[in-house]
């Protein structure tokens, strides 16, 4: 392949021949004019020089090209420099020429084809920049879900840990203390000191209890998401209707997400409409959990200056959208969508 | 008193196992999983039985589902849930149905073996014994609903008086715990049915009842 030619060959080499065929140019344009200036007639040097030109041109393309990386594109570029270089050249016969009928249009037409037709083929082979961005963004975003995912399921491995490991020992631990103590009623003051180290372990196993359900509250571990946004309705102090249709139980990271969702906005409808009623639902559809909290207060609500905003990234994160819209008088509506398929 | 338990903690199961029979309850049958339970509760027809929430093989609320299903095959089976966190659903599950019998507490309540026991009994007895957390849960969950303002109403010790008496105790009991006579105990347990608007009763199991069908009742 002449390209690869080209390329092998030292820089300053391809500079030092470019440099004599540029020489030797001017040499035989010079001849020729003089030779013409002897002569007479027709001014007919033209043409060499034109010849001469359009060799040096292509000479110029193709050195330019040699450092480019190779391949396909490289091809394509240089033969775009070679058309643009013909085009030049039959625009100046033309002129030479006593610029006639328009007859170049015929050769850019071909040329023009030639060059539509090679550039086809390279980008049929080759994904171009933007397919390429597409696939990449494709594997990031299932990376991240994955990524999401396993944390969520680490967190969830955490909750369970706490509870068969740590807390079920403390519980042990607690048992024995109070088994003890039940054996030393004729001793007071060891008695005490017993039940002093049950109060302890009570104190542990509630702070290690306040730490699991801060990961995920047993029943949403337990029973999942519909379940848990039941329980946040009978807590709610505002009347809360649920209208949850789930067919089965969506990935841990989902279903947290749409937990404190529903979690911050009736805690919203409870501080800042009260005496409203509330309508929750839940709906999976083709892959895609919508979370929708409606009420019926006095609207008005912003959404910078609720606890909304803290959750928007946890729901951006998983390529979902959250929107609040409350418009003076009401209804406000909180509305996340989640994709879901796992 | 003849008890089962199911619970798939070994190191818990026997420590609830000797701190009974230390205190002369006869554990009958042991589990490990709700299908477990179902059986040696259909084969020791026991008085009781004592079950952990979290059971496998799927480690969520087998066990709660499994007391329900014992409770559907023998009516009069008494259930004591012991439990690492508290769950009003599943509290609500338990109690619904309005019977006796019932007792939802958080495991390390079994330290406190005099209370524990006594719990225990109360429960086999057909009565209620609720942790305090799942009380206070109850307490604040109505609170929150349209008419909870009642609530309000109480005084702070005729609150506590109602929190004791969700729990399942007794006025003697009540009285222990708030260190006050018997009398007052009654005083306030009487303040505490009219300003909630109760049907009152001299039979404290059906008290009992009247007041958590009050906290459970929504709206």
């Amino acid at each position: 392949m002449s390209g690869g030619a080209v390329q092998s060959r030292p820089a300053d080499g391809g500079a030092r021949a470019a440099s004599l065929a540029l020489a030797l140019s001017a040499i035989a344009g010079l001849a020729c004019t003089i030779a013409w200036g002897a002569t007479g007639g027709l001014f007919w040097p033209m043409w060499v020089w034109l010849g001469l030109a359009t060799a040096l041109a292509l000479l110029a393309s193709r050195g330019r090209f040699a450092h480019a990386a190779p391949g396909p594109q490289r091809r394509l570029a240089l033969h775009a420099e070679v058309t643009a270089v013909l085009a030049a050249n039959v625009l100046l016969a033309w002129l030479f020429g006593g610029a006639g009928a328009f007859w170049p249009i015929w050769v850019w037409l071909g040329l023009g084809v030639a060059l539509a037709l090679h550039a086809l083929l390279v980008y049929r082979d080759e994904p171009p920049r933007e397919r390429q961005l597409a696939e990449r963004v494709a594997v990031l975003t299932r990376t991240r879900r994955g990524a999401l995912d396993v944390q969520a399921a680490e967190l969830r491995r955490i909750e369970r840990d706490l509870h068969d490991g740590a807390q079920a020992r403390l519980v042990a631990l607690s048992m024995q203390l109070g088994r003890a103590e039940a054996r030393v009623d004729d001793r007071p003051e060891v008695a005490a000191l017993l039940r002093d180290a049950r109060a302890e372990a009570s104190a542990a196993i509630a702070e290690l209890r306040d730490l699991a359900r801060g990961i995920a509250p047993p029943v949403l571990a337990d029973r999942g998401v519909a379940a848990a946004v039941e329980a946040l309705a009978q807590r709610s102090s505002a009347q809360v209707t649920v209208d949850a249709r789930l067919p089965h139980r969506l990935p841990p990271v989902v279903e947290t997400a749409a937990y404190f969702v529903v979690a911050e906005a009736l805690t919203n409808v409870a501080k800042h409409a009260r005496g409203a009623s509330a309508r929750v639902t839940l709906h999976e559809q083709g892959g895609r959990l919508r979370v929708e909290v409606a009420d019926d207060g006095p609207g008005g609500a912003n959404a910078a200056g609720s606890g909304l905003e803290g959750l928007r990234a946890r729901v951006a994160a998983l390529d979902g959208a959250l929107a609040l819209d409350s418009p003076p008088g009401g209804p406000t509506v909180v509305r996340a969508e989640l994709p879901c398929a796992s | 008193m003849r008890v089962v338990i199911a619970e798939d903690h070994a190191l818990l199961r026997a420590g609830v196992v000797a701190l009974l029979r230390e205190q002369e309850i006869e554990v009958v049958a042991e589990a490990e999983d709700g299908e477990g339970l179902l059986r040696v509760v259909a084969g020791h027809k026991p008085d009781l039985a004592i079950v952990d929430v979290r059971l496998p093989p799927t480690f969520t609320d087998e066990g709660v589902r499994a007391a329900i299903a014992a409770r559907e095959r023998q009516p009069g089976l008494a259930v004591l849930i012991l439990s690492q966190y508290v769950e009003p659903v599943y509290t609500a599950e338990l109690l619904r149905g309005g019977k006796g019998g019932v007792g939802y507490l958080l495991k390390e309540r079994v330290g406190d073996v005099r209370g524990f026991v006594e719990a225990v009994r109360r429960v086999a007895d057909g009565g209620t014994a609720l942790d305090r957390e799942v009380v206070a849960e109850l307490v604040q969950a109505r609170g929150a609903q349209g008419d909870g303002e009642r609530l309000k109403l109480l005084t702070p010790r005729e609150r506590e008086t109602l929190a004791l008496m969700a729990e399942g105790r007794t006025n003697a009991a009540i009285a222990r715990a708030m260190v006050v006579t018997p009398g007052a105990v009654e005083k306030h347990v009487s303040n505490v049915f009219a300003k909630l608007d109760l049907p009152a009763s001299d039979d404290d199991h059906r008290r009992v009842l009247a007041v958590l069908a009050y906290l459970r009742a929504s709206g």
